[in-house]
């Protein structure tokens, strides 16, 4: 009876893991029940190439995609989709980030995209029969080349064809064959190197688990050709299911009669043996492999003489990797020439990756060379997970090397990927996304080839310990700046000195690294910052290493565990003048790094623990403050009062400084006051804060301008030292036409007018531009006047810098946002402003901040009608707002350029520090400057060294765990932030954050996972 | 098993061919029998039979059978897609398993529509 529909179901190692045998029995089963077992047939089959989907299973003939499946969805599945004809749509696969199920396997991203070859019959055949390889042209090469071609022209074809070692070291297979064959000595033999040992490398087992004759034909043909009969096949003994499947696979060909005597009648004598090699990584090293068959301890031995002329028993010896193998029947039937148009110039062909690491569709691919590694990770790999951001990816294992984003539109193949530093390798290619930690997982490969180094070599053996001990070294914030040179001139020094792959590719972990990655190590050993918030040495907690204030947030968020507020508050004064405003506004690194939100999981709100402190210490009317210093004669003047002014402020008066602020505006505060809306920053609560720094001694003379009212040469007479901190509050111009109109108006300028409760005109249609937090904050703002507003966004939305709540709340409050689309001039009639003219914008090539370049689309303009334009694309210093003296040296953009260790500018007592050194920044950043500043102002009045000593992270005090009940422990969740209603928010500049209560603060803060415990831990242990 | 010669492979690639043409989807036509509840209940699994009956007893390896649910018109079931390749779709309607056994010989094998069965031309996807 013929089939209607077969099921094939995936049995590679992966997919059985996930317990595919006990769907297939109850598929069996299932099948059996309803009566279709002469109509469905069931094909247990290799890798689908998914394998981070499984248990796959894939109906044909119309290729319906099933993925993740449980036992339990067997039944349904069978009566809906085998009786009645209607696939399943629960179970289908659905790209990351979209709601709707792609039904066919073809049209899966994944999938579409890919170009097999070695890979022809993954999924298409059951690996047990042999009769399914045979109808899919199986065996038909080497039909071909015993009784139709000589020996050299299958050298011949292979050689046009271009075919290059998949192993890794890409040597051209056609000539090691010829080199081989005209080797003196017999008999000869070939090999099939399978001891695949690259960490998250799975490529040579899914060939061999799905298609295990397609590699036995190639040797077949392989041996013909170079006049071996006997060939051997290398598997480690770890791949139990690959050497079962080919155990199988050998004695079914045997009794075709298509390995073994007279093969085909054609009077070649060829057959295989499976050895089992015990897993040693050197085993991939070709001299080591047949020592190991020969059983010997597998080394290397120095080549020349090649095995080709000198291999295993001494005989003539051609080895290629399992991949290579399963190549060669394709060319056989299809022909050089076919093969050869498929790839680029120098490599020809296919290439199959297992794609793993930080990867939303981790699996096997096989793709034509020279495609781009954005089309592999971003097509087919379907992107990072959770919307990281991509930082690298590393081809070739432990011999390889990494390449950074900017490299991703490179095209892949041997010799680009050797250009940059990395190789081709066997397949293995691991992404990476930003928070990993380049020095962690150098130290990580390192720590592989340590270990597997067969220890023959000097080099290899003594130098991967020492190379090992420095990256050890540095992620514990020990290094030291000669370390670098020590690590580059040892990598290449082993490189030189070792005989075998093994050692001559250790240090391209470590070499590729520093060559795209130095400032990395350079944060480590300088600053003893690791930025990927890895390094356990360093970074004490994710969060308290982010946080540019160094925040003990375990700390204080487990006193808030434990009900001791005001405690909790006494370590956040230590390191923040100002949590009120942190609380409200401040982007929270903290976290992004949070261990308790990665992989899709809450990050512990940080932000709103820390407001909860504030508004608590405020509404008790305590006043908790550390204790300041005694008083010291010596006088500090500060120009500007934002973030960055206060918080040095703050510092120096708690050192017993006296000091006084400049603020050319009638209030304090700067930004916080005329940039941030009271709606997230109430006036009030600012102005608490302010008063408090003020307790301890600080005076603020606001509505004085330095340079108009006062001369900055003035202050350096009269003052010990002076801080610049007048920030950026000038808004750029987008430098289109018609921007002169008088309806065009920054967003900076508006929000400053604003907040001083000054009178602003604008009309009732508002566009503004940018994706900023200012420009969320100007619609917002403008909304709540009454205005119909929309924002123009040049990229994405993934793109746009502006905090995520921010961006909800201004679409939930009826902002419309557009993206991809940017003004190029702007139409006025009589003076009046009519509208803009816009372009789309489609997103290009990757720019330096790792974001894809928007580009305009030709042809795409239309014009928007509007009466007020308000653009908010960034900002740089008022120059006329700073004040300027020739010996202070400013940038193109108007910012004072200090020296980047001290903040000093080198003449009069003068500092500067804040946005208008940095340019642009978040409110912590600015402070985390002013604590700087107000730190090197100390050593520079008491004429100590200017310097500073970089620690790494630890915790203020050690705070107890809280220990949970089951049912707490159960009832773990982020509470959700109560806000203002959408009613209640309009027309009025109302808090719209209303703040965790006692109960919810005590209940969030239990779920911190007290990172800092566990690096305690392991501090001591180590 | 007997050693083979190397023109046993086609022989033996001919045995199993039908199966692999459903895995490849690409047979020269493809046969479709609505068997939503609608085309069971009318009898739509009688018309499988018979077509499967046809099949092997013709020793036919170049068409792919295989259904689909409910094509919207249930009152006029059980019903047949055929899909010779290169051609238009034909839906054949109110079908019996004698009926579906002359589109097969007719249409499937001769190329010929059976156009007193035959609702009309259209091609509708599985999903």
């Amino acid at each position: 009876m013929p089939y209607r529909a077969n099921a094939m179901i995936c049995t590679c190692t992966n997919c059985i893991s996930n317990g595919s045998l006990q769907i297939k029995d109850a598929l069996e089963a299932e099948i059996r029940r309803s009566g279709l077992e002469t109509d469905i047939l069931i094909v247990p089959t290799g890798a689908s190439g998914l394998c981070v989907r499984g248990p796959i299973l894939v109906v044909q003939p119309d290729g319906i995609f099933y993925q993740k499946l449980k036992k339990e969805d067997v039944p349904h599945l069978v009566e809906e989709h085998f009786l009645k004809g209607r696939p399943v749509k629960d179970l289908m696969y659905v790209p990351p980030g979209e709601q709707a199920p792609v039904p066919e396997l073809r049209d899966i991203p994944f999938f579409k995209d890919q170009r097999l070859i070695a890979l022809r019959n993954r999924g298409m055949i059951d690996p047990d029969k042999i009769e399914e390889y045979i109808a899919r042209d199986g065996y038909k090469a080497l039909a071909k080349a015993l009784t139709q071609m000589k020996p050299e022209q299958i050298i011949e074809e292979i050689k046009a064809s271009g075919l290059r070692g998949r192993g890794g070291a890409g040597f051209p297979t056609g000539a090691k064959w010829e080199f081989c064959r005209k080797s003196k000595g017999a008999p000869k033999y070939v090999i099939c190197n399978a001891d695949e040992g690259d960490p998250g490398a799975f490529m040579d087992r899914s060939i061999i688990e799905a298609d295990p004759h397609s590699i036995l034909e190639g040797m077949a043909i392989g041996g013909y050709a170079i006049g071996a009969s006997k060939g051997y096949i290398y598997v480690r003994i770890e791949y139990p299911l690959a050497i079962e499947r080919m155990e199988t696979a050998v004695s079914q060909a045997r009794e075709y009669g298509l390995l073994g005597e007279d093969i085909l009648g054609a009077g070649f004598d060829f057959d295989v043996e499976i050895f089992r090699g015990a897993g040693a990584f050197v085993c991939g090293e070709e001299t080591s492999l047949i020592a190991s068959i020969e059983g010997r301890p597998p080394e290397p031995r120095i080549r020349p003489p090649f095995p080709a002329e000198f291999g295993l028993w001494e005989k003539p010896t051609n080895i290629n990797n399992v991949e290579t193998w399963s190549n060669v029947p394709v060319i056989i039937n299809w022909g050089a020439k076919w093969f050869s148009e498929i790839g680029t110039e120098t490599s020809k062909g296919t290439k199959v990756f297992s794609l793993a690491g930080n990867i939303n569709n981790a699996g096997l691919v096989e793709v034509p060379m020279g495609i781009t590694l954005r089309e592999i990770v971003y097509d087919i790999g379907g992107g990072i997970p959770w919307d990281k951001k991509f930082k690298a990816v590393q081809t070739g294992g432990p011999s390889g090397g990494f390449i950074p984003s900017h490299l991703l539109d490179m095209p892949v193949d041997y010799e680009r990927l050797k250009e940059v530093g990395a190789i081709m390798g066997s397949g293995g290619m691991v992404v990476m996304d930003e928070d990993t930690c380049i020095v962690d997982i150098a130290k990580y490969f390192l720590q592989f080839t340590n270990d597997e180094s067969c220890g023959k070599c000097t080099a290899c053996r003594e130098g991967s310990e020492v190379l090992l001990k420095i990256l050890d070294k540095i992620s514990k914030g020990e290094g030291e700046e000669t370390d670098l040179i020590i690590l580059e001139e040892l990598g290449n020094a082993i490189k030189e000195a070792s005989m075998c792959g093994l050692g001559q590719t250790l240090p391209n972990p470590v070499l590729s690294t520093l060559l795209h990655f130095k400032d990395e190590y350079e944060a480590h050993i300088k600053y003893k910052r690791c930025p990927a918030a890895v390094c356990k040495g360093i970074i004490s907690s994710p969060c308290q290493h982010t946080c540019p204030l160094e925040q003990d947030v375990p700390c204080y968020v487990s006193l808030i565990a434990q009900g001791k507020f005001e405690q909790a508050i006494e370590i956040v004064k230590e390191k923040n003048p100002l949590p009120s405003v942190c609380g409200r506004v401040c982007t929270a690194t903290c976290e992004a790094k949070c261990r308790a939100g990665e992989r899709g999981g809450d990050a512990i709100s940080i932000r709103m623990l820390k407001r909860f402190l504030a508004d608590y210490e405020r509404e008790k009317g305590l006043h908790i403050m550390p204790k300041p210093k005694q008083s010291r004669p010596e006088r500090v003047a500060i120009v500007g009062s934002g973030p960055a002014g206060l918080t040095c402020a703050y510092y120096l008066a708690l050192e017993g400084y006296q000091v006084t602020i400049y603020e050319s505006l009638p209030v304090a505060g700067g930004m916080l006051t005329v940039g941030i809306p009271d709606y997230r920053l109430p006036r009030n609560i600012l102005d608490w804060e302010v008063e408090n720094i003020k307790s301890l001694g600080v005076d603020i003379k606001t509505n004085t301008t330095v340079g108009i009212d006062i001369r900055l040469q003035d202050l350096w007479s009269k003052y010990e030292a002076v801080l610049i901190a007048t920030g950026t509050h000038k808004g750029l111009k987008m430098n289109i036409e018609g921007e002169e109109s008088p309806q065009v108006i920054d967003a900076v300028d508006f929000l400053r007018s604003i907040n001083l409760g000054r009178e602003v005109e604008i009309g009732q249609r508002v566009a503004v531009i940018g994706g900023g937090d200012a420009a969320i904050d100007a619609a917002r703002v403008a909304k709540r006047l009454g205005k119909d507003v929309k924002i123009l966004y040049r990229r994405t939305r993934r793109e746009m810098p502006a905090a995520k709540e921010e961006v909800e709340g201004a679409i939930e409050e009826g902002i419309e946002i557009q993206f991809l689309v940017v003004p190029v001039r702007v139409l006025s009639e009589n003076g009046q402003l009519k509208g803009i003219e816009c372009v789309r914008m489609e997103l290009g090539d990757v720019d330096k901040s790792g974001r894809r370049r928007p580009v305009p689309i030709k042809g795409s303009e239309f014009t928007m009608d509007i009466d007020t334009l308000m653009p908010a694309i960034g900002q740089q210093p008022d120059p006329s707002a700073v004040p300027s003296d020739k010996h202070l040296k400013t940038s193109k953009a108007n910012t004072i350029e200090v020296s980047p260790d001290t903040l000093y500018s080198g003449m009069n007592g003068v500092f500067a520090g804040g946005d208008i050194v940095s340019g642009p920044s978040t409110v912590t950043s600015a402070m985390a400057q002013g604590k700087f500043a107000a730190k090197m102002i100390h050593k520079y009045i008491q004429e100590l060294p200017m310097e500073w000593e970089y620690k790494v992270t630890v915790p203020i005090a050690h705070v107890e765990a809280v220990e949970l009940t089951d049912k707490e422990l159960e009832e773990l969740q982020k509470p959700s932030m109560p806000l203002l209603s959408l009613e209640e928010r309009s027309g009025n500049f109302k808090e719209v954050e209303l703040g965790f209560t006692e109960e919810m603060a005590i209940k969030e803060a239990k779920r911190c996972l007290r990172c800092d415990l566990e690096m305690e831990e392991e501090g001591t242990t180590s | 098993m007997a050693k083979i010669k190397p023109g046993d492979l086609d022989k033996i690639g001919e045995t199993i061919k039908r199966t692999m043409l459903l895995r490849e989807g690409t047979g020269r036509a493809k046969v479709i029998v609505h068997m939503g509840t609608c085309g069971i209940a009318a009898g739509a699994r009688t018309v499988m039979k018979a077509l499967m009956d046809e099949i092997e007893s013709r020793e036919v390896n170049d068409v792919i059978l295989t259904i689909s649910s409910c094509a919207g018109l249930c009152s006029r079931e059980p019903m047949v897609t055929v899909e010779l390749m290169g051609e238009p779709a034909v839906k054949y309607v109110d079908l019996t398993p004698e009926k579906a056994k002359r589109v097969f010989e007719e249409h499937v094998l001769g190329g010929k529509i059976v156009t007193e069965y035959a609702l009309a031309a259209g091609s509708e996807r599985t999903l």
